[in-house]
């Protein structure tokens, strides 16, 4: 077998840059590290504990958009509105404490305000047949005009009870550790447990991998695909109710931009937005990542006004690499596949 | 029984449903409240939707092609931003008309290059030159004050005056006409359609898919240019959040004009028809007192209203010819998007 | 299944009745019957376009028929969706594979009929164990190790992928399995393992609709069979009273003796192509994974065949000479000197043209109409200045097609996607025509078109090189490929295995049925190569 023997003779370099390169979470890790190394020669203020804890704190928002956001792409959907979602599920948790509701009560509101979005996207996708992207911005610009118009374009305020500042981070928990933080963890560990244990997880990877494959095995397609939205609905919510509590006010722009970095950090993590490809814990090294860049920037000294510019950026390095890697995975994965059928390359 | 076969043709020729929607609703708003039509009222509103209309056309070509570009709102934007700033450091009207164009040229030969050599979804591509360029434009407000220009002939361009109609229309006009005649009568524009309608049978036919996706993301961004220009001299004066959302309204535009999401139907006439019910019942509701941020939920309705009644024509069309489907149910024919892309361009390894 | 399948009052387990299809004015299905006995082996037969595929579709809950009944066990079914199907005990497995690449092979097997456990109280975790432990010795039966089973599928290539189908539809209980041309691109051990898995399913009681090309494989193991043709039930047998001649009669319509006699072959054997100019040649071509060393020529005047099964890498050669995929190593001579396409317009000016395999996707542009169809190709012979398009000229071009091709429609200016499939075809022939072309290849010429369209282009064919083009024709049956060329080369994995030169000095000296035969036995590998 010829075959066999090219394979040993690969370098080892070469095999841990196609290793890289094929698991993007390894791929993600390597360069979080990268950027830490980089960080550590020039600026040492990058690795003090404290940078590095409020570093990983201010992600934790779009840690939980863009591990929603993993579970929309993994079943082969992008959700623009999950920024303009969160925002009003924020103005739903504000409003209901200023009404006099209990906070339980209060965060359900907002959970239920995101399930509804979800759901509203799902209908427009799956019953009105519009394409993801489009039906997810309309959802945007009638998401946020409804925010404008009931708060008339003035920030909600005036709801800030105590328990609200542990909600968003502000007061800590017990010693460094915020409730955020394990708000974030839960979410990691049900939407985690999810995608890899459960069988609405594998039918999310099926029918984003495959619709006609998922159909013909009797997945609802539709169905599940309204699933994912609304599970990235609910997410939005939870972030919303943390962002509520850490931004003090409930401003209707609060929410803008946030899509874009939800994308690019599930994208950095490795979900692919060809679908059938993510991992939760890809999204959460993404979230870190991108925070980290954004952070090594601002310490940098670049004025915080080229922020966008940078996310934007990042964006399309994100999506590059991640191209790179399912060509590069597809060229393994062929190559395995001949050599099971002794085909030589 | 020729009726309604004729009548369904008629509809699903695309413009012409939104051309019987447009002047219903001008009649209506005109009922409602008599001053919609005095001619100052018309020739204000419509020249304000200028500048959003050619950014439709451009969207609408890029969808015809069977692809989708977000960033045509912050483009235009930021060429407006360039514009002023050429002006701001004393460069004649010509030179900042040729910088601004320019600029939306390079964001669309940027995401032209992007899509077809690298293979990336337009509508991530996109999305991240929207930011790029939003970004751009608030750095470049902060470097410069782009305000207080009086460049001689730079408000001519939409403020003057030609026959007694303003110079803007005609700008719009002839720009419209010439894109129009590129879409459907020419080599060019033909290929467009075959590409919009399937990619992979058109490479097979020997159509450079890439080369001709490559061309709508570049007119797109030429037209982007070109209403950034229109747009700084309208205003005199660009700030750091211009441009942002009317992608939105574009597409919503385009959309509404019976541009099919799903690529290969559609015209210019149609588009702009779109846009202007847009630009009718925006006006409309401010005539009447509606706040404004309601706007951007009717936008948001608009897409939906139009791609729903896209493939209800759709059905009505295939409907009348199926002439001897029996009864029992019948599924909607699958509307394929975006899923063809890809397919047989030569481009995946 | 531990009881017997009730039976309905006729005595059958499954009764398909009046059931119609129709596509976008296209007939697929025209009042069809099928009925299927318990326990029984039932042969589902027709050529390309005969609506197997679309019947297939009705029965497992993917195609909503436009009337008719079916009735399985006594009790109508409703089958909406693919779940209500496999509910009922129908599984199938689909030609084009029904597995997801992102998923492992016990995900791919238990998709949509998961295993769960209990985990916190609530039955939701999936028991990935006990699922492995139900299909572990079945799978490896077919071969396939308990790595195999944690693997993604999308990691496997054809062959596995379709051992994968296979044991993901024998895993459940079943009453009746439809199987859609199970065996294309297996080996001789794993077909033989398919077919002994078949007689069992048989003997517990299942009854199988078994699609097959290969009328070989039926004897023995097929009960009965129902012949299709052009959407419309031609008959059914049993099989033990047939000769595989008479079935071939029953789905092409003509008397099975008259086959090789039909062609016109005498014209072709008169002409003598070795002394004829070289319009291609192909030395050493590879393409990664999917061509091997690839040499062949094409002269002036001369009609190639290439046969292969599914999979064999045809359509994939026909894409790599026209550019549309590209060449890994190798060198493509284009009338004597040395080409390299960048893209497929590269090889359309330098006078190539392709009728592509796959009409609906891959031939038509639906939206278009029929002039602008058969113009795409060479839009500047209907410009001016090579830009602007003559509407005029492009009609009356359009015309001239439609009256020498015979292509039926009022008008050239119709959607074409409003034509029957025949009339497509023929509109894609003269896209390809109308760009003069030197060298044209027919990928499938008459998939899923009607007989007489079927001779209309095979003399289209045959005209296009009597007058000096060279075509390389592309088809899975074997005897339209005899009728058709001068040179027949079989392909295999990827590679050509074998040729039979001068074909139609054979037919007139009536071979047609041993030359064949041995393109039926290389193309399957049974000599050696």
């Amino acid at each position: 077998m010829e075959t066999t023997s090219s394979q040993k003779n690969q370098t080892i370099v070469d095999r841990v840059v196609t290793r890289l390169l094929v698991d993007p979470t390894l791929g993600v890790l390597a360069l979080l590290v990268l950027i830490c190394l980089l960080a550590a020669f020039t600026l040492p203020v990058f690795l003090n504990g404290s940078n590095l804890y409020n570093l990983v704190n201010n992600s934790l928002v779009v840690m939980i958009l863009a591990m929603g956001m993993t579970v929309v792409l993994v079943s082969g959907g992008i959700d623009l509105s999950i920024g303009t979602t969160m925002a009003l599920c924020a103005g739903v948790t504000a409003a209901a404490m200023n009404f006099g509701l209990p906070l339980f009560a209060a965060l359900l509101a907002a959970l239920a305000m995101g399930a509804l979005v979800g759901l509203g996207n799902g209908l427009l996708i799956t019953r009105l047949g519009l394409p993801d992207f489009i039906a997810t911005l309309a959802m945007l610009g009638f998401a946020s005009g409804v925010l404008y118009i009931w708060t008339k374009g003035v920030p909600i305020i005036g709801y800030m009870v105590p328990e609200f500042y542990i909600v968003g981070g502000l007061t800590p928990l017990a010693g460094p550790l915020t409730l955020p933080m394990v708000i974030a963890l839960l979410v990691a560990l049900v939407l985690g447990g999810i995608l890899g244990f459960t069988r609405l997880g594998t039918h999310f990877f099926a029918v984003g991998s495959s619709k006609t494959g998922a159909m013909q095995s009797g997945v609802r397609v539709e169905r599940v695909r309204m699933q994912a939205y609304i599970v990235s609905g609910l997410a939005a919510a939870v972030a919303g109710i943390i962002m509520a509590g850490r931004n003090t006010n409930v401003p209707a722009d609060l929410g803008n931009g946030y899509e874009i970095q939800a994308i690019a950090a599930a994208v950095i993590g490795g979900a692919a937005l060809s679908g059938g490809r993510g991992r939760i814990l890809g999204a959460i090294l993404g979230a870190i990542t991108l925070a980290a860049a954004v952070n090594l920037i601002n310490l940098v000294g670049v004025p915080s006004s080229y922020q966008k510019i940078v996310i934007g950026g990042i964006l399309v390095a994100a999506v590059l690499a991640n191209r790179i890697s399912a060509v590069v995975s597809g060229k393994v994965r062929q190559r395995k596949a001949m050599v099971l059928e002794g085909i030589p390359a | 029984m020729n009726f309604p076969r004729a009548a369904s043709r008629a509809l699903s020729t695309s413009g012409v449903p939104i051309a019987i929607a447009l002047v219903l609703v001008v009649v209506i708003f005109q009922i409602i409240s008599p001053v919609f039509l005095t001619p100052g009222s018309v020739r204000d509103y419509i020249n304000n939707a200028i500048p959003i209309l050619l950014l439709t056309v451009g969207v609408a070509i890029v969808i015809v092609a069977g692809g989708i570009d977000l960033s045509v709102g912050t483009v235009a934007g930021l060429s407006a931003g360039t514009t002023m700033w050429a002006l701001v450091s004393g460069a004649p009207t010509w030179t900042a008309v040729l910088v601004g164009v320019a600029t939306g040229l390079v964001f669309g030969l940027f995401n032209g290059l992007m899509i077809t050599v690298f293979g990336i979804n337009d509508f991530i591509v996109t999305l991240a030159t929207l930011n790029i360029a939003g970004g751009l434009l608030i750095v470049l407000t902060e470097q410069v004050p782009l305000q207080g220009v009086t460049t001689p002939g730079f408000s001519d361009l939409v403020y003057g005056n030609f026959l007694g109609v303003p110079t803007g229309f005609w700008i719009a006009a002839v720009i419209f006409a010439l894109m129009q005649f590129f879409l459907i009568r020419t080599v060019f524009g033909r290929r467009i359609f075959a590409i919009g309608i399937a990619p992979g049978a058109a490479n097979v036919a020997g159509v450079n898919v890439n080369r001709v996706r490559l061309g709508t993301f570049v007119l797109s961004g030429l037209l982007a240019g070109a209403a950034g220009v229109l747009l700084a001299s309208r205003l005199g004066a660009v700030q750091a959040f211009l441009g942002n959302g009317y992608e939105f309204i574009a597409i919503a535009g385009a959309v509404l004009g019976g541009v099919s999401l799903a690529g290969g139907r559609g015209s210019v006439w149609a588009a702009v028809a779109g846009g202007l019910m847009l630009a009718t019942l925006q006006q409309g509701l401010r005539l009447n007192g509606v706040d404004p941020v309601y706007f951007s939920i009717v936008t948001g309705l608009c897409i939906v209203a139009g791609v729903v009644f896209d493939r209800r024509i759709q059905q009505l069309a295939l409907g009348s010819f199926r002439k001897r489907a029996k009864g029992g149910p019948t599924p909607p024919a699958p509307v394929k998007l975006q899923e063809t892309h890809l397919l047989g361009t030569g481009k995946q390894d | 299944m531990t009881e017997r399948p009730a039976l309905g009052a006729d005595g059958l387990l499954l009764n398909v009745d009046g059931i119609s299809k129709h596509y976008e004015g296209v007939t697929a299905l025209d009042d069809v019957g099928l009925q299927v006995r318990p326990a029984e082996i039932h042969a589902l037969l027709g050529g390309n376009g005969a609506g197997k595929s679309t019947l297939i579709n009705i029965l497992s809950g993917l195609t909503l028929p436009d009337g008719g009944t079916i009735t399985l066990s006594g009790h109508q079914l409703d089958l909406r969706r693919a779940s209500d199907a496999l509910g009922h005990g129908i599984n199938t497995i689909h030609q084009e594979l029904s597995l997801v690449p992102a998923l492992t092979t016990l995900d791919n097997i238990f998709l949509g009929r998961e295993v769960n456990a209990r985990f916190l109280g609530m039955n939701v975790k999936l028991d990935r164990r006990r699922m492995e432990e139900r299909v572990r010795a079945l799978a490896a039966e077919f071969g396939l190790s308990q790595e195999d089973l944690k693997l993604p599928v999308g990691e496997f290539g054809a062959l596995k992928k379709r051992v994968v189908e296979i044991v993901k539809a024998l895993a459940f209980d079943t009453r009746l399995l439809i199987l859609d041309e199970p065996t294309s691109g297996l080996e001789e051990e794993e077909r033989l393992n398919l077919f002994e898995h078949m007689r069992r399913l048989r003997e517990k009681g299942v009854s199988l609709i078994w699609v097959t090309h290969h009328l070989e494989e039926l004897y023995g193991l097929a009960d009965s069979a129902t012949v299709f043709r052009d959407g419309r039930r031609v008959g059914t047998v049993n099989v033990s009273d047939t000769t595989v001649d008479d079935l071939l009669g029953m789905m092409f319509g003509i008397a099975a003796g008259e086959f090789g006699s039909t062609s016109s072959a005498p014209a072709l054997a008169e002409v003598e192509v070795e002394s004829r100019e070289e319009v291609l040649r192909l030395t050493d071509v590879n393409r990664s994974y999917v061509l091997r060393d690839i040499s062949l020529t094409v002269r002036q005047g001369e009609i190639l065949g290439i046969a292969g099964l599914a999979g064999a890498g045809r359509t994939e050669l026909a894409r790599a000479i026209m550019g549309i995929d590209k060449i890994s190593s190798g060198t493509v001579h284009w009338n004597g000197n040395p080409v390299k396409f960048s893209g497929s317009s590269a090889a359309y000016r330098k006078g190539l043209a392709m009728l592509p395999e796959d009409r609906k996707q891959l031939g038509i542009l639906p939206e278009l109409s029929v002039s602008e169809n058969i113009s795409i190709s060479s839009l500047d012979r209907v410009s001016r200045l090579g830009f602007v398009l003559k509407s005029r000229d492009e009609v009356s071009q359009a015309e001239s097609y439609r009256q020498r091709l015979g292509i039926k429609t009022a008008d050239v200016r119709e959607k074409i996607r409003n034509l029957s499939g025949g009339n497509q075809q023929k509109a894609i022939v003269a896209r390809c025509l109308n760009t003069n072309p030197d060298l044209l290849i027919f990928d499938e010429p008459t998939q899923g078109i009607d007989v007489s369209a079927k001779v209309e282009v095979h003399n289209l064919i045959r005209e296009f090189v009597a007058n000096g083009g060279a075509a390389i024709v592309i088809a899975s049956e074997i005897g339209e490929l005899v009728e058709l060329s001068h040179r027949v080369v079989i392909m295999k994995k990827g590679r050509l295995v074998g040729s039979v030169d001068n074909v139609p000095h054979a037919l007139v000296s009536g071979q047609f049925e041993a030359v064949k035969n041995r393109i039926l036995a290389m193309s399957a590998g049974r000599t050696e190569s």
